[in-house]
């Protein structure tokens, strides 16, 4: 019975997804929204690109909404909308650099904004944007988009970019109480919970997912970096043992399954029952209220534990997006001007998109945190909003603002060791890559 | 008569190729004036283990897929030979529809054929006893998994083309062997394989081109992973394409393939001479 079921299974996988390809055949990146590619731009409006990372169909439709509004509030720009699949935007972009089309304003990473601004990829915007809406900012965010002085983005959100959810019911089921606090009890755990139907614990799964999304347990387990604070010099020490034995003994007990082509911060497979724990974002709220709200009374949250089994420490880092124009506009002053109506503007503008998004992400403005705190029914449309604002949020850390090859050698040091490379052989290879990296891209003296 | 296909090929191949060269001497970036740092970028690729491990892995790919296609592609051309026409056609058909589905889709399939828990090999092997293995997801078998997709992609065309030789080889010469007592293995060694030599050749040199260069099946089936066990030469120059803030190292790294596999495939030609047709 049980192999019938899973061939059932695997056969409706193959149907889905041919069923999705049909549907996704005939659709345009731009989406639905009426302001795509190729649209008629009225004669003299100066037009300006945008592309946005593509998000949940919720975020996409705020974009949508919030392009429509300013181009219908003023008749001196026409902002066009794209939005790119996450997986394909690195070679969409690049293309479109190389080609010398890339749009006048994108989404990017905090993370991204220092390397970019090093390589004049973006456009300083201190003084294109105004005073009032640099000073809203919180004063943590505003520093992780100034680079030497000069503001190069506008912060648009901030999430905690790993979050511990749990499924409560297998947990009870299990006989276990209350989610793990330590690495050794997540590892137990994971282990006693898995089964024939359900693995134990979902973490990164590849080397690139793992690099950004275990910032956060890197600083725990080490208390720095992998690279010193002036880039000078690669720190892939032992400290960061504890953490790659622990991939190495998930997966060996089959705790944690092998990569399923699912990336880190889509919570599909969580949501179908596959998984008792989940590391992911913040974000995840937004998806399992709006996909799985069968599943929602049974899943509660928690911080990753940590490596001492210390609460109050840092186990995530504060992720999330900000618009910055790019460093070959010609219309950087329009672009910016949208940018400043669009998110630094009106707390109108932007409130929608935080209700939109289940209050799963923050805002790094201090007007719009206090309009959404000032709303009734915050806690009561996202269940686990209080425990990520009071327990993760304020512990959290800025994405370090190394270039991503730095983090991509932990990322596969990481990997190398789950899939059985001695952990010391892996951090030594990782120690000797950020090396390479710093000679090769000469960053030794560029770091923050 | 020449001007028009010499100025397309100046224009698509020359041009690029020329340009390339040049810009592999310079730190290049789309954003700021890039600076001349002569050899560097090739020095960069050639002191990088990460390149090199990727030729290895792409040599050791296609040591598999370029026989595996062959082998097979032949055994199917036989096979079509002896089959009457509207059967003939029928094979033809099928074994040639893989050649025009998009690599994407062929990942995407076999992603799920390969799949942990719900996939269909795994189900197959638990029939007959054996643990659910991860195929893709270890990094001792990742690379073999791919292997089947690219032969599968390959063996359409390879087969039609094995065919056209096969059926052009004259009838008379299985027939006199046959009436001197030739057995089918004799007459394919001493009459069939001699005779392919030059479409073997084509299909050796061209299929080990394509094998190597492949990157949409890692690509979308592990992303070169898991530990770098599938990062082919061709998906490693892309990655870094679009990880690096600077293009250099990709550009000198693609123009390094490009003079190692002009040299193999040389090497090849030498080994195994072209000759003419000797039944004129």
């Amino acid at each position: 019975m049980r192999s019938t079921r899973r061939l059932t299974g695997g056969l409706g996988v193959v149907a889905a997804t041919a069923l999705v390809l049909a549907a996704c055949s005939g659709t345009p990146d731009g989406g639905t929204g009426g302001s795509e590619p190729g649209e008629e731009v009225p004669e003299g409006v100066t037009e300006v690109t945008f592309w946005q990372t593509s998000f949940t169909d919720e975020e996409n439709e705020w974009y949508e909404g919030v392009v429509d509004a300013y181009n219908e509030s003023q008749d001196e720009v026409h902002i066009t909308l794209t939005a790119v699949p996450g997986d394909a935007w690195e070679q969409r972009m690049t293309a479109a650099q190389a080609a010398g089309n890339a749009p006048d304003i994108r989404t990017m990473n905090y993370g991204g904004v220092r390397a970019a601004a090093l390589a004049s990829e973006i456009t300083p915007l201190s003084d294109l944007i105004g005073a009032e809406a640099w000073d809203d900012l919180q004063e943590n965010v505003r520093g992780s988009v100034t680079v030497d002085g000069e503001e190069y983005a506008y912060p648009m959100l901030v999430e905690p970019s790993a979050v511990l959810w749990y499924r409560t019911d297998l947990f009870e089921a299990a006989g276990i109480d209350g989610p793990p606090t330590t690495w050794d009890e997540l590892v137990a755990d994971a282990e006693a919970l898995t089964n024939d139907e359900v693995f134990g614990i979902r973490l990164a799964q590849n080397a690139p997912d793992m690099s950004w999304s275990t910032w956060g347990y890197q600083w725990n387990v080490a208390g720095h970096l992998p690279i010193s604070d002036d880039w000078s010099e690669a720190m892939a020490t032992t400290d960061y043992a504890p953490l790659l034995q622990a991939f190495q003994d998930l997966f060996a007990s089959g705790a944690l399954p092998p990569a399923d082509g699912v990336g880190y911060p889509d919570s599909a497979t969580f949501g179908d029952g596959q998984y008792a724990m989940m590391a992911n974002g913040s974000w995840a709220a937004s998806q399992l209220l709006n996909d799985y709200p069968d599943l929602v009374p049974n899943v509660a949250v928690a911080p990753m534990p940590s490596f001492d089994g210390q609460s109050g420490q840092t186990t995530a880092t504060l992720g999330g997006w900000t618009w910055v124009v790019d460093g070959n506009s010609e219309r950087s002053a329009e672009a910016a001007g949208f940018i400043e109506w669009a998110l630094g503007g009106d707390t109108e503008n932007v409130v929608p998109f935080f209700e939109a998004t289940q209050f799963s992400k923050v805002s790094p403005r201090v007007s719009v945190a206090d309009a959404i705190s000032a709303l009734p029914d915050v806690d009561s449309v996202n269940p686990w909003n209080a425990v990520i604002q009071e327990e993760i949020v304020p512990f959290a850390q800025p994405e370090p603002a190394y270039p991503w090859n730095v983090s991509l050698a932990m990322g596969e040091a990481i990997e190398a060791a789950m899939q059985g490379t001695a952990v010391e052989e892996a951090l030594a290879a990782a120690n000797e890559k950020i090396n390479t990296e710093i000679a090769n891209s000469q960053l030794a003296g560029t770091g923050s | 008569m020449l001007a028009p296909a010499l100025v397309l090929l100046g224009i698509f191949v020359l041009w690029p190729l020329v340009y390339a060269w040049y810009v592999s001497f310079f730190n290049w970036s789309f954003y700021t004036e890039s600076t001349f740092v002569g050899l560097r970028n090739f020095r960069l690729v050639l002191a990088d283990p990460v390149f090199w491990a990727s030729i290895g892995r792409g040599l050791r790919f296609s040591v598999i897929v370029v026989p595996g296609i062959m082998i097979l592609a032949f055994a199917f051309a036989n096979l079509v030979k002896t089959m009457g026409s509207r059967m003939a056609t029928w094979l033809k058909v099928s074994i040639y529809i893989p050649t025009v589905i998009s690599g994407v889709i062929a990942s995407i399939v076999f992603v799920l054929i390969y799949e942990y828990r719900q996939g269909l090999l795994n189900w197959l092997i638990s029939l007959v006893g054996f643990e659910n293995q991860p195929w893709l997801g270890s990094a001792s078998t990742a690379l073999l998994a791919l292997t089947a997709p690219a032969i599968w992609l390959g063996l359409g065309l390879a087969s039609l083309i094995m065919l056209a030789g096969l059926l052009d080889i004259p009838e008379s010469y299985f027939e006199s062997a046959e009436l001197d007592g030739a057995k089918w293995w004799q007459r394919t060694v001493f009459i069939t394989i001699p005779l392919m030599r030059n479409i073997g050749l084509y299909l050796l040199v061209t299929s080990f081109v394509a094998t190597i260069q492949q990157y949409e099946l890692p690509l979308i089936m592990t992303q070169g992973g898991p530990t770098q066990s599938t990062l082919l030469p061709n998906l490693h120059i892309f990655l870094r394409f679009t990880n690096d803030v600077t293009v250099g190292y990709s550009i000198a790294a693609a123009l390094l393939l490009f003079v190692v596999l002009g040299g193999l495939s040389a090497v090849i030609f030498r080994v195994i001479n072209s000759e003419k047709a000797v039944d004129g």
